[in-house]
C-alpha cells in the first residue's frame, strides 16, 4: 500500500523494527479505518493532491502513516480545518478524520456549519462511544447505561443519551451522502471499505460533502478482548446505531472555482480606484474657518443621511488636496436612534478625529441641536433644519451664527424628503464658503457616478440650499 | 501481483503482530492461532498462520488492523529479515517541494480613496494577495468583512462567513497551512474567542493576519472604542509559549500599508501578525492613497498543499517528547528574538529636544500629535513617542527619544496596558532610572481628546513650577 509511508518514521519507534506498526492499542478500530481509507486513496489514484486532517484523540497522530499532506487540528476544529483548506486550495481532497469526542462534542458546531455548508470535503467519523485519549470518559456517543471514567456507574438521563451524527448529518441539506459502517465482521467491514472510498470519490467528483460514521472497537477503554468488543459493537452499539446509508443525492459535479484574479485594472476597477486627476476648484484652505484644521459635526436620526453628507465634505476636502477625516457614530448598533457624525477638514494632517467642539454643526433634529448647539466655539456657526426644529434652544454661545433653513420641506418639494442632505450641504457651502460650490457638487457627482440619473436632482437639492441661504441674508 | 493465477495468501511478520486476534475471528478455516510465547520485540502474543490449510480467502488480511500486519506477499522472501528497507524495497524519494515566488503586479497612480479604515485594511489584505477572508460578524469590524464579502467573488477569491470565531481561525489554520495568505477581521470578544487557534497556528507555525478593532470590555462591555486588547495581543495569545507581531496603526492609510506589511512579515516568519485598531480607526473615513504594486502569492516550501511537491509536509504543533518540545520552543524564542531585532517600528515626532514625552497609539495618538503642536506652539518642549509595534516593543527608539525627558505621559484607552508595556520593555532594557511617568486614561468607549492632553501636560507644568 504506497499511501501508508513504506516506514513509519515519525513514530517515536519508528527507527526500529517496530518502524512498521501503528500506536493504536491492539485491536484497535482506527488502524482497520486507516487502512480502507488508504485503499481508497490508492484506488481512486489521488495520492498527490490529498490532505489529510488528523484531530485530537487517539488518530492525533495519523500523520505518522499517511503519505499525503497532512494538518494537525485543535480538538474539535477538524472540519473546520478541512474547510479552510478546501476553500483556499479547491484542487486538493481534504479528509477530516475525527473521534465522536472530537466531532460530536467540542466540536459540534464545526461539524454541522461545514456539513450545511456542503463544500465537497470528506469526513470520516470513528465511533467508538467512548473518549479513547484522554483515557475512557464518556461521549456523546456512549450508550445509556454505559460505565466510562465519567460516568461510573453508567449513563443516565441526567449525562442525557447518545447522540446519532449520522442520522443528525443526514437531516441537513448540505452533504450528498452519509452512510453508518461497522468493522466487526468481514462483510461489514467490506462495506466499510466501500463506504470509505465512496465518500472519498464524492469527493474527487466534485459532488458535495460526505460523511461517513464508523462503528470502531476500542478494546482498551471497553476494558473488553478484541473479539469481545467486536460482539459488543454488534450487539449494543448497533441497535443503537442502524448501519446503512442515510442520504445518498445523485448530485451532478458542481465544484468548479476559478484561480484567483491578480489583473491590475481587474482589482482597480473593483474597488474603485481611478487614474483620472480629479479637477481642483479651490485656491486656498477656508482658513476664515480655521487656520489649520475646521472641525465639523452633523447630527440627525438614522437615515437623515448626516452620514453621507460628511462624507461628501470628507471627499470634497480630498479632492482639494486637503486631509479630511469622517467618524461615524451611531446609536446602539443598527437600532435607529440618533446618529451623528464629526467631520474635520485639515490643511496638511488631521490630527484630533473628533469633533467635541466643532466649528460648524449642521443639526436635522431638535435633539442633536439642544445636544450638540452649546459645543459650538465662539465664532462658529450652526446650521440647523428648520422644518422641523421650530425654537433654537437655549445655551448656544451668542458669537455663534444659527443658521435656519428649511432642509426637509426643499426636499419633500423636490419630490424626495431623502435628499434633505443634500440641502444641507448646499446650506454649508452658501453659509460657510468652506469650499466652492463646484467643489461641492463634483463629488455628489463622484459618489452617484453609478447612478447618474439622480444627479440632477442632487444637483437642485443642492442650489436651492445655497439660495435659502443667501435668501436670509438678503 | 494481481496477475498473479494463484492467489497470495498472507504474510506476517511477527514483529509487527500485536496479537489482538481479529484474524482469527476472521478465517474461517481456522487456520491462524495464537503462537505459544511472547514475542520478546513487542511484547505481544503474535499469531502463527498454518499456511497448508490456507484457502487464500483474504479475509484475515482485511481485518487486520495493522497495516504492515497481515500482508499478500509472496511466500519466498525470506522470513528473517530484519530490515524493512530491504523488505519493502527502498522508497522512492520524493521531489524536494520548490518555492513558487510571489510576483510584483505593478498598478498605475491612482487618484486617493476616501475610505474607512476598515476598508482600507481590507483592500491592504487585497494588495497583499490574500483572496481568502473568513469572518464572523462583530461591530465595528465588520465593514472589513463586508467590503471582502463584495470584492472577493469578483477577484474569484473565497470570503466565508464562519459560523463563530473559533471556526473563523481554525478556517484559516487550513488555509494559512496549505501556504495562501489569509486572514479574519474581528473585535475584542471575537478576538477572545480565537485565541485557541492563535496558538495552534503559532506552534504549527502557520501564517494569518487578524485585525482587532478593539472595543469597550469586559465581556459584551460596548461597541465603542478602547485598546484594551493591548495585554491580550503582547502578553496572552492563547496558551503556552507564544507571541506575534503586534500593529497598532493610526490613520486610515496606516490601517492599509501596516496590512499590507503584516502579510509580507506573517510569511517571513511563518507567525500570524496582529493588528489592533481602536473603534475608531475601524470607522473613521480618510485618505488612503494605493501602492504602486499588487502582490500575487506563490507556494511557500513548507506548505500542506495537497499536491505532490508539498506532500511530505506537515502542519502541526505536537511535540509529545519534552525535549522536542523544549527544542521548538527554544526555536520559536529564537524567532521572537529575531522580531524583536528587525521588526520593532515607531514615529517620533518633535522629540529630539523634548522633556515632556507623550506616548500613545492608534486614535489617541493622533490627538496627542495635536497637543504636542499646541504645547510647542505655546513655548513647551513637547514631544510625541508612538509605537507602531507593541509588540516587540520600539524600546530602543523610546530610549533615544528619552535624552531630555524629564516627564512622560502615556495617553491611552485602556486602564494602563500600553504604560505596562513601556514599563516592561524599559525595565528589560536595564533602564532603571525612568523619567516621572503620569497618564491621560478613559475607557468604557470614549478617547483621550487633544484638549485633555494638553490640559493634563499644563498641570503638570504648574506643579513643577511651584
Ligand atoms: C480544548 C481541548 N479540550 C480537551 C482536550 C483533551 N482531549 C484530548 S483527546 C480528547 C478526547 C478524544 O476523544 P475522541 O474524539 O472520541 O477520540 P478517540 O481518542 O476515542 O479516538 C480530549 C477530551 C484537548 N486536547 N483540547
Ligand atoms: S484507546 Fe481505544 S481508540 Fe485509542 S488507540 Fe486504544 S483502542 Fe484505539
Ligand atoms: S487467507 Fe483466509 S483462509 Fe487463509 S488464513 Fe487468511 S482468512 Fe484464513
Ligand atoms: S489481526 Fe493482525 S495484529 Fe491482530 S493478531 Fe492478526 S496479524 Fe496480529
Amino acid at each position: 500500500m504506497s499511501v501508508f509511508y513504506d516506514k513509519f518514521e515519525r513514530h517515536s519507534q519508528g527507527a526500529g523494527l517496530k518502524g512498521n506498526s501503528t500506536h493504536y492499542c491492539p485491536g484497535c478500530g482506527h488502524g482497520l479505518a486507516h487502512k480502507y481509507l488508504a485503499e481508497a486513496i490508492e484506488e481512486l489514484g489521488i495520492q498527490e493532491n490529498t490532505v489529510l486532517v488528523s484531530p485530537v484523540g487517539c488518530s492525533v497522530f495519523a500523520y505518522y502513516y499517511f503519505d499525503v499532506g497532512n494538518t494537525q487540528a485543535a480538538h474539535g476544529r477538524a472540519a473546520a480545518v478541512a474547510l479552510g483548506h478546501k476553500l483556499s486550495n479547491p484542487e486538493a481532497n481534504v479528509i477530516s478524520y475525527q473521534g465522536d469526542g472530537d466531532l460530536a462534542s467540542i466540536g459540534l458546531a464545526e461539524t454541522v456549519s461545514a456539513a450545511q455548508l456542503g463544500a465537497p470535503i470528506t469526513v470520516i467519523f470513528i465511533n467508538n462511544a467512548i473518549y479513547g485519549m484522554t483515557g475512557g470518559q464518556m461521549a456523546p456517543t456512549s450508550l445509556m447505561g454505559q460505565s466510562t471514567a465519567t460516568s461510573p456507574d453508567g449513563r443516565s438521563m441526567y449525562n442525557g443519551q447518545p447522540m446519532r451524527m449520522a442520522e443528525v448529518i443526514a437531516g441537513l441539506d448540505g452533504p450528498v451522502y452519509v452512510e453508518r459502517v461497522a468493522l466487526f465482521d468481514a462483510k461489514n467491514r467490506r462495506l466499510a471499505k466501500k463506504a470509505i472510498k465512496k465518500a472519498v470519490q464524492c469527493q474527487v467528483e466534485g459532488r458535495g460533502y460526505a460523511f461517513v460514521e464508523v462503528l470502531a472497537e476500542c478494546p482498551t477503554h471497553l476494558k473488553m478482548s478484541p473479539e469481545d468488543t467486536e460482539k459488543w459493537v454488534k450487539e449494543c452499539m448497533v441497535p443503537i446505531y442502524p448501519l446503512g446509508v442515510k442520504k445518498d443525492l445523485a448530485t451532478e459535479s458542481w465544484w468548479k472555482r476559478p484561480a484567483p484574479n491578480f489583473e491590475a485594472d481587474h482589482f482597480l476597477h473593483a474597488v474603485g480606484a481611478s487614474s483620472d486627476t480629479t479637477v481642483r476648484h479651490c485656491d486656498a484652505f477656508p482658513v476664515h474657518l480655521n487656520p489649520a484644521d475646521i472641525s465639523l459635526k452633523l447630527a440627525g436620526s438614522g437615515g437623515d443621511g448626516a452620514q453621507t453628507a460628511a462624507m461628501l465634505i470628507a471627499r470634497a476636502a480630498i479632492n482639494e488636496g486637503y486631509d479630511a477625516t469622517h467618524i461615524p457614530s451611531y446609536g446602539p448598533e443598527s437600532r435607529g436612534g440618533t446618529s451623528y457624525a464629526d467631520v474635520h477638514v485639515a490643511k496638511d494632517e488631521v490630527l484630533n478625529p473628533a469633533s467635541p467642539h466643532p466649528d460648524v454643526l449642521i443639526a436635522f433634529n431638535a435633539p442633536s441641536l439642544a445636544k450638540f448647539g452649546p459645543t459650538v466655539v465662539k465664532g462658529g456657526t450652526i446650521i440647523y433644519d428648520s422644518s422641523i426644529v421650530k425654537d433654537v434652544p437655549p445655551g448656544i454661545d451668542p458669537g455663534v451664527r444659527v443658521v435656519g433653513v428649511p432642509f426637509t420641506e426643499i426636499a419633500v418639494d423636490l419630490g424626495k424628503a431623502v435628499v434633505k442632505n443634500i440641502v444641507a450641504l448646499g446650506a454649508l457651502q452658501a453659509a460657510t464658503g468652506i469650499f466652492p460650490k463646484a467643489t461641492l457638487t463634483a463629488a455628489i457627482g463622484q459618489m452617484l457616478k453609478d447612478k447618474c440619473a439622480l444627479i440632477p436632482l442632487n444637483e437642485e437639492a443642492f442650489a436651492w440650499g445655497v439660495k435659502a441661504v443667501e435668501e436670509l441674508g438678503k | 501481483m494481481a496477475q498473479l493465477k494463484e492467489r497470495p495468501k498472507p504474510f506476517l511478520l511477527p514483529d509487527y503482530c500485536k496479537g489482538c486476534g481479529r484474524c482469527i475471528s476472521a478465517c474461517a478455516k481456522h487456520c491462524i492461532t495464537f503462537d505459544k510465547e511472547i514475542d520478546a520485540a513487542t511484547g505481544y502474543v503474535p499469531v502463527v498462520i498454518d499456511l497448508d490449510a490456507c484457502n487464500a480467502c483474504g479475509l484475515c488480511m482485511d481485518a487486520c488492523p495493522e497495516p504492515y500486519g497481515l500482508r499478500e506477499t509472496p511466500q519466498d522472501v525470506d522470513f528473517e529479515l530484519q530490515d524493512p528497507a530491504k523488505l519493502f524495497g527502498s522508497k522512492t524519494p520524493r521531489p524536494e517541494p520548490k518555492v513558487v515566488p510571489n510576483t510584483l503586479i505593478p498598478l498605475p497612480k491612482t487618484e486617493p480613496l476616501v475610505i474607512k479604515g476598515n476598508y482600507a485594511s481590507a483592500l491592504g489584505a487585497l494588495l497583499a494577495g490574500c483572496r481568502h477572508v473568513f469572518g464572523y460578524p462583530i461591530t465595528p469590524s465588520t465593514e472589513g468583512a463586508e467590503l471582502m464579502a463584495k470584492l472577493l467573488p469578483k477577484l474569484d477569491g473565497t470570503f466565508l462567513q464562519a459560523v463563530s470565531e473559533v471556526a473563523a481561525v481554525n478556517h484559516m489554520y487550513g488555509s494559512g497551512g496549505a501556504g495562501y495568505p489569509c486572514m479574519t477581521f474581528t473585535s475584542s470578544p471575537g478576538f477572545s474567542l480565537m485565541l485557541e487557534g492563535v496558538s495552534y497556528m503559532i506552534g504549527a507555525e502557520v501564517p494569518g493576519v487578524f485585525v482587532n478593532i478593539m472595543r469597550g470590555g469586559p465581556g459584551l462591555g460596548n461597541i465603542a472604542p478602547e485598546q484594551s486588547d493591548v495585554k491580550l495581543a503582547c502578553r496572552g495569545l492563547g496558551h503556552g509559549n507564544t507571541h506575534a507581531i503586534t500593529l497598532m496603526p493610526s490613520t486610515p492609510q496606516e490601517m492599509l500599508d501596516l496590512t499590507m506589511l503584516a502579510f509580507e512579515l506573517t510569511f517571513k516568519y511563518r507567525n500570524p501578525v496582529v493588528i489592533l485598531g481602536d473603534g475608531y480607526l475601524g470607522q473613521m473615513t480618510g485618505k488612503v492613497n494605493l501602492p504602486a504594486a499588487m502582490i500575487k502569492p506563490g507556494i511557500p516550501t513548507w506548505a500542506v498543499n495537497g499536491d505532490a511537491d508539498h506532500r511530505g509536509n506537515l502542519i502541526s504543533s505536537i511535540y509529545l517528547s519534552e525535549h522536542d518540545l523544549e527544542m521548538h520552543n527554544i526555536y520559536l524564542n529564537d524567532k521572537y528574538r529575531q522580531m524583536e531585532e528587525n521588526e520593532t517600528r515607531s514615529e517620533s515626532f518633535m522629540t529630539a529636544d523634548a522633556e515632556i514625552l507623550i506616548v500613545a497609539t492608534n486614535t489617541p495618538a493622533r490627538a496627542s500629535k495635536g497637543a504636542v503642536q499646541d504645547l510647542r506652539r505655546q513655548g513647551i518642549k513637547a514631544g510625541l513617542f508612538r509605537p507602531i509595534t507593541v509588540w516587540p516593543f520600539p524600546v530602543n527608539q523610546l530610549m533615544k527619544d528619552l535624552a531630555h525627558v524629564k516627564h512622560m505621559v502615556v495617553v491611552e484607552a485602556s486602564n494602563g496596558q500600553l504604560e505596562d508595556e513601556i514599563r516592561l520593555a524599559l525595565s528589560k532594557a536595564g533602564v532603571t532610572q525612568l523619567p516621572v511617568m503620569s497618564h491621560v486614561r478613559h475607557f468604557g468607549g470614549m478617547l483621550p481628546q487633544q484638549t485633555e492632553v494638553l490640559a493634563h501636560v499644563k498641570a503638570i507644568l504648574a506643579k513643577e513650577v511651584r
